[in-house]
C-alpha cells in the first residue's frame, strides 16, 4: 500500500519535516524538557508543540483558591488551598507530543494520567497573627484517568511533606476529579496528629 | 436513487417535521448502489461512504457533552454497527467535536484521525494513528485525499488555550475516485475561506455545512453560520449538493427547536436553492450519487 503525506503542490511533507517547537512561555520547560530527552516529535509529517504560556487569565485562575476543611485535635477550621504545579509529566499526552509541562498544564494533559509535583500553600483560620495560619506543602501526586480520558472523571494518589506552624509532617491523599478536571474533591491525612490531620478539600482548578 | 427515509426540501412533509425523533430504524450504514452516501449520525456527525472507502467527521457518539449538556436527538447509528473507518476528521477540539469518549467507543475501527494544526495535543494516546494536518496541508493514501481547507471558527478546548491555540479548527476535502466532499465543521461565514476553496476545488460533489445556533445572532455570527450563510457559502463553494448538520442535536444558543431546519428549507425554497439541498434526519441516510447500473 502506498502512502505519502504531501502538500497542494505534491511535495512529500518528509521534505519539511523539520518538527517544529514553538518557543514556550516559560524558558525553562524548554532547557528542562530537552535535558531529560523528552520526545519532540517523529515520523514523517508534522506535530505542533502547544506554545503554552502565561496569559492574564491563565494567572487569576492561578489566584483562585480551593475552599476546604481541616480536622485535628477535636477542631474543625476553615482553609484556603492554592496549587502550583512546578512540573508535570503526562502519560496520557499523545506519543508524539511532549509529555512534560512546566507551571502551566492543560487540563486534559493533566487527568488523561499524569505525575506531577505540587505545591500548595494553604491558609487556616487559626492563632493570633495571620501567619500563624499558613501550611506550607510540596509533593507528588498521580493522576489516572476513569471515564473519557480524564475529561469526565478521574483519580489521584498522592503524598506530601507540610511545615504547619513550626511542625513538620508528612500526608497522604486520594482526589477524584468530574467535569475536565476543573471540579473534584480530595481527602489529605497525616498520621501524624495536629490542627490539620485530616483535610477535605473542594479542588477547584481551572489550567 | 436509494434513499433511506430522507426528505428533499421541495417535500411538503418539512413544514410538520418534529425537530427531536428517534433515529429510524434501518439496514446499517451501507447504501446499496451508491457511489457516494451521507449518514448523519447527529451534530456534526456523518458517516461517509466513497466507493469502499468509510469516512467518519467529528464523531461525538456519547450521551452527554462534556457532563454539561445531555444530547436531544438520540444518536442516529449505534458506534458498534460502524463499518471499519479509512479516515476520522476531528474540524476542532471543542468536546462536542472532538469527543474523547466516541473515539474510545470507535478506536479499534479507525485507521487514522485527522486534526488540525496544534490539535494532537487533546487527542491522548490512542491506539490508531493520528495526524495534524495544516490548512491546505494534504494526505493522500490508497487514492483517498484528504486536504485541510480554511474555515473560520475559534481553537482551543478548555478558554484559556485559545491564546495559544489561534489556528487548531479546520474544514477539510476528501477526494477519491473522482468524488469530492466538503466538510465544513464549525464555522462562521467567511466568503473569502469559501471561494479559495472552491479555487482548488471547483467540482465538489457535497458540501456538509452547519447551520446552527443561529441566536443571540451578534454572538454567534463571529462562529456560526445560519441557514442563509450556509446557502451563500454553498454558492461561494459551488458544490453541486449541501447537506446541513450541526443543529437539533445539542440545545444551543437560544435558537428555538427546528428553528434552523425550518428556516433553512423556507429560504432555500425563497433563493431557489431547494433542488441543491437535502436535509436529513437524524439516522437517516442519502444517496448522493448513485452507481452505474
Amino acid at each position: 500500500m502506498c502512502s505519502s503525506a504531501v502538500d497542494l503542490t505534491g511535495t512529500p511533507l518528509f521534505v519539511h519535516s523539520l518538527v517544529p517547537f514553538h518557543h514556550r512561555g516559560v524558558a525553562a520547560a524548554v532547557a528542562l524538557s530537552l535535558s531529560l530527552g523528552a520526545p519532540v516529535a517523529r515520523g514523517d509529517d508534522e506535530v505542533t508543540e502547544p506554545a503554552v504560556r502565561p496569559t492574564a487569565l491563565w494567572l487569576v485562575a492561578q489566584l483562585a483558591p480551593s475552599p476546604e476543611i481541616a480536622y485535628g485535635n477535636t477542631v474543625f477550621r476553615f482553609g484556603l488551598r492554592w496549587q502550583l504545579t512546578p512540573l508535570l509529566y503526562s502519560f496520557g499526552i499523545h506519543r508524539r507530543l511532549s509529555p512534560w509541562r512546566v507551571a502551566i498544564v492543560e487540563p486534559l494533559v493533566r487527568q488523561s494520567g499524569s505525575v506531577e509535583l505540587f505545591l500548595s500553600p494553604e491558609y487556616f483560620v487559626r492563632g493570633p497573627t495571620f501567619w500563624d495560619g499558613w501550611l506550607w506543602r510540596a509533593g507528588v501526586r498521580t493522576y489516572l484517568p476513569l471515564i473519557e480520558r480524564g475529561d469526565y472523571l478521574s483519580a489521584s494518589l498522592g503524598a506530601s511533606c507540610y511545615d504547619f506552624a513550626g511542625r513538620a509532617g508528612a500526608s497522604f491523599e486520594i482526589g477524584a476529579y468530574v467535569l475536565f478536571g476543573i471540579v473534584g474533591a480530595q481527602i489529605t491525612w497525616s498520621p501524624r496528629s495536629g490542627p490539620a490531620q485530616t483535610i477535605a478539600t473542594l479542588r477547584l482548578r481551572y489550567f | 436513487m436509494a434513499v433511506a427515509g430522507c426528505t428533499r426540501l421541495g417535500s411538503p412533509s418539512i413544514a410538520t417535521a418534529q425537530p427531536f425523533f428517534e433515529p429510524p430504524a434501518h439496514d446499517g450504514p451501507v447504501a446499496a448502489g451508491s457511489r457516494l452516501s451521507v449518514l448523519w449520525l447527529g451534530h456534526a456527525t456523518m458517516l461517509i461512504q466513497m466507493d469502499d472507502k468509510w469516512i467518519l467527521t467529528d464523531p461525538f457518539l456519547v450521551d452527554t457533552m462534556g457532563q454539561i449538556q445531555r444530547r436531544v436527538s438520540p444518536v442516529g447509528l449505534d458506534a458498534k454497527r460502524l463499518p471499519a473507518l479509512d479516515a476520522v476528521l476531528i474540524s476542532h477540539m471543542h468536546p462536542d467535536h472532538l469527543s474523547l469518549g466516541s473515539l474510545e467507543r470507535i478506536e479499534r475501527k479507525v485507521r487514522r484521525l485527522f486534526v488540525p494544526e496544534g490539535g494532537l495535543v487533546y487527542v491522548t494516546d490512542f491506539a490508531f494513528d493520528a495526524r495534524e494536518l495544516r490548512t491546505w496541508r494534504s494526505f493522500e493514501e490508497s487514492g483517498l485525499r484528504i486536504t485541510a481547507v480554511p474555515v473560520d471558527h475559534v481553537g482551543g478546548r478548555y478558554g484559556i488555550d485559545s491564546a495559544w491555540m489561534t489556528k487548531s479548527f479546520t474544514g477539510y476535502v476528501v477526494e477519491y475516485h473522482g468524488l469530492s466532499v466538503f466538510f465544513g465543521g464549525d464555522t462562521a461565514y467567511d466568503r473569502r475561506d469559501f471561494q479559495r476553496t472552491r479555487v482548488l476545488f471547483p467540482h465538489l460533489d457535497l458540501a456538509l455545512l452547519p447551520i446552527a445556533p443561529m441566536h443571540p445572532r451578534a454572538h454567534m455570527r463571529t462562529l456560526h453560520m445560519d441557514p442563509d450563510e450556509a446557502l451563500d457559502a454553498l454558492s461561494d463553494l459551488g458544490a453541486r449538493t449541501m447537506i446541513p448538520m450541526h443543529f437539533d442535536t445539542l440545545v444551543a444558543g437560544t435558537d428555538a427547536p427546528g428553528e434552523a431546519r425550518e428556516l433553512l428549507a423556507l429560504q432555500a425554497r425563497a433563493r431557489g436553492m431547494s433542488d441543491r439541498v437535502d436535509l436529513l434526519r437524524i439516522g437517516e441516510r442519502r444517496v448522493v450519487i448513485p452507481a452505474p447500473k
